[in-house]
């Protein structure tokens, strides 16, 4: 049947985009103990800057993309270095509470900021490049579609290939598994934090880049991938990195069935009960080892 | 005072005192609440009253906010939700059976409750962060819901609401909100002085030396959350039957957010800090609006984040302070006139 080639694919790209926004949510939560919230905000810097780069200053789309990545990231270590180091050196009592809500005041400030300075009309771009590419008699797979997915899996892959391979990556993990063992062997955890922060919202800001052409950016744009973002966290347990890529697609497959079968306003729903069976479950989520 | 003068004081006045105390209405707490009392006689300005109004509601919001925050350490960050179910309950029920709103406010508290105490039996048991994106997803997913059912609620057009009132003005309306606003603050504190409160501050403080004591955490954090809710559903209630219309966007995360961050602007460590932050910045917020219309989330953003860095103790702090330095210049002022006599 058609029908569910079509809901394999989106399902597939969706997951694509949770993926990216997902493993970057819980790299941070991993290694900073940081449960960001304004990691949606990130994604909508991303695809501010894609948009002036790409349709302002008529950068190449791949520049384009690049450049919202860049941007993300930047916005990233500015936060970091700012109001997380700030909060760290002032107090560490009641962490990850106090951590939580400072990233709500970031999402704020970050928001209505884009929202003062670019107003409330969507910024987008039609599409990075024109064509389709035929999977289907009845389905044919747009090109920026398919390009979206294939940076998810370059991103997601390269995060892989960085944490398990390199030592700055093996660092990274160290840090999240015991913050004061990683500080006796010479890991400096400053620099850690900032690379790590850095890192995931380099991923983020690639998502809302590189899907400008389907979700234009807005102020309030990061909202949804963040509350997707955090549905695969807990579904796939806390800090597990791998384990959040493959609930990212768990969560992009269901919503789409869902979508496809009982209407929009419902994938909600259907996630709700999905989440609520894991606590009551295996509250470590999916991956969880807790 | 002298000591004759103590000793004068009536037995029965002192232990009605003691009684206030215990329920958190101190002298200076008391006076505040006296100076809200009498604080719409001085003013004609409907507008300035009807601001007064909403800064009532959302600092009892922030009240019953900042209860589960600043004793269990959970932020239950689908206050909103919960607001929005006790609003859309007695909404529905005054619309589809005509049953009158008082009643409403019961069965709001009621149904926000059975939904916070589901949440709480389900999370808490686990580490805060699952609490908060439940009572997240919750959130979210009955606003998606409000909107979708558009049968039953309208969705985005809104439900037009049957008004508390039969009156244009919003002074009956500030008479009815501010008992709602004592009675939050004194059942939370009169909650927090009593074993429970002991029990949910060891929890917040120390989990693991709650238990060696004895303490079962979940329980506790289950009653307060529950508590918090039925809070939130009555303020709801009231939110639905004062404005009139009701929408979807009564759940969005924005009105939590707003109501998180005027609790903690007002300062973590006292209750009535919320209510004192949404009475100072909403309406300085409303009379800005021409300036501020979407800046207000800017500088709200701005204020959490300092707040959180530098300030921990937020308005209370202030408030402490001034209150200190007041009670030592007295005690200067009087030496000095007793050193004149």
């Amino acid at each position: 049947m058609d029908t569910i080639f079509d809901m394999l694919f989106i399902g597939l790209l969706r997951g694509g985009l949770y993926a990216l926004m997902a493993s970057g949510l819980t790299l941070v939560l991993g290694v900073m103990n940081i449960s960001n919230f304004a990691h949606g905000e990130l994604y909508m810097v991303g695809g501010y800057a894609a948009y002036f780069a790409g349709s302002v200053f008529g950068l190449h789309p791949l520049l384009a993309i690049l450049v919202g990545a860049l941007a993300a990231s930047a916005t990233g270590v500015l936060v970091e270095r700012t109001a997380f180091r700030a909060l760290r050196t002032m107090s560490r009592d009641k962490w990850l509470t106090n951590s939580f809500l400072l990233t709500v005041g970031i999402s704020f400030i970050l928001q209505y900021s884009a929202f003062v300075i670019w107003g409330p009309t969507y910024k987008g771009v039609p599409s990075y490049w024109e064509g389709f590419i035929p999977l289907t008699p009845t389905f044919r797979l747009p090109l920026d579609r398919a390009f979206a997915f294939v940076a998810a899996v370059v991103g997601v892959s390269a995060l892989w290939f960085f944490l398990t391979k390199t030592v700055t990556g093996k660092a990274i993990r160290s840090v999240s598994e015991d913050e004061t063992g990683a500080m006796l062997v010479g890991i400096n955890i400053r620099k850690m934090h900032t690379l790590t922060f850095a890192l995931s919202c380099l991923l983020a800001g690639l998502a809302g880049a590189s899907l400008l052409p389907i979700a234009p950016a807005h102020p309030f744009v990061g909202l949804g991938p963040l509350f997707k973002s955090y549905f695969v966290v807990i579904l796939a347990g806390f800090g597990n990195v791998m384990g959040s890529v493959v609930g990212a697609f768990v969560i992009g497959l269901l919503e789409t069935i869902t979508y496809y079968n009982l209407g929009a306003g419902w994938q909600n729903v259907a996630s709700l009960i999905v989440i609520m069976l894991v606590l009551l479950l295996k509250p470590a989520g999916l991956f969880g080892s807790e | 005072m002298s000591n004759s003068e103590r000793k004068s004081i009536n037995p029965l006045m002192m232990s009605v005192m003691i009684r206030l105390r215990s329920v958190g209405l101190s002298p200076p707490t008391l006076s505040f609440f006296v100076i809200l009392a009498i604080l719409p006689l001085f003013i004609r300005s409907e507008y300035t009253l009807r601001l007064l109004v909403v800064g009532l509601l959302l600092g009892s919001q922030a009240m019953a906010f900042s209860f589960t925050l600043s004793s269990i350490d959970i932020i239950n960050f689908g206050f909103a939700a919960f607001c929005g179910v006790g609003a859309y309950t007695s909404a529905l029920l005054a619309i589809n059976l005509g049953i009158s709103p008082w009643i409403g406010f019961i069965a709001g508290a009621i149904v926000a409750a059975v939904l916070g105490l589901g949440v709480g039996v389900l999370t808490l048991r686990l580490r805060g962060l699952f609490a908060a994106c439940m009572a997240w997803f919750l959130g979210l997913t009955l606003q998606s819901l409000a909107a979708v059912l558009v049968d039953l609620t309208r969705g985005y057009l809104g439900l037009p609401v049957p008004f508390l009132l039969d009156v244009a003005s919003s002074r009956p309306y500030y008479y009815i909100i501010l008992p709602i606003a004592i009675l939050t603050y004194v059942v939370l504190q009169g909650l927090d002085q009593s074993n429970i409160g002991l029990a949910c501050r060891a929890i917040g403080q120390n989990t693991e030396a709650a238990k060696a004591s004895g303490v079962n955490p979940t329980k506790y954090k289950v009653i307060n959350f529950t508590v918090s809710c039925a809070l939130a559903g009555v303020l709801g209630v009231f939110h639905a039957h004062f404005v009139g219309v009701l929408t979807p966007e009564i759940m969005a995360t924005t009105h939590t957010t707003e109501v998180l961050a005027l609790a903690y602007i007002g300062g973590r460590t006292s209750l009535w800090g919320g209510l004192l932050a949404a009475l100072v910045i909403i309406p300085v917020f409303e009379y800005l609006r021409s300036i501020v219309m979407e800046v207000r989330f800017i500088i709200y953003g701005l204020l959490l984040i300092s707040v959180m860095i530098f300030y921990p103790e937020g308005l209370t702090g202030l408030v402490r302070a001034a209150g200190r330095l007041a009670v030592k210049l007295i005690g200067k002022w009087r030496q000095g006139t007793g050193a004149q006599k």
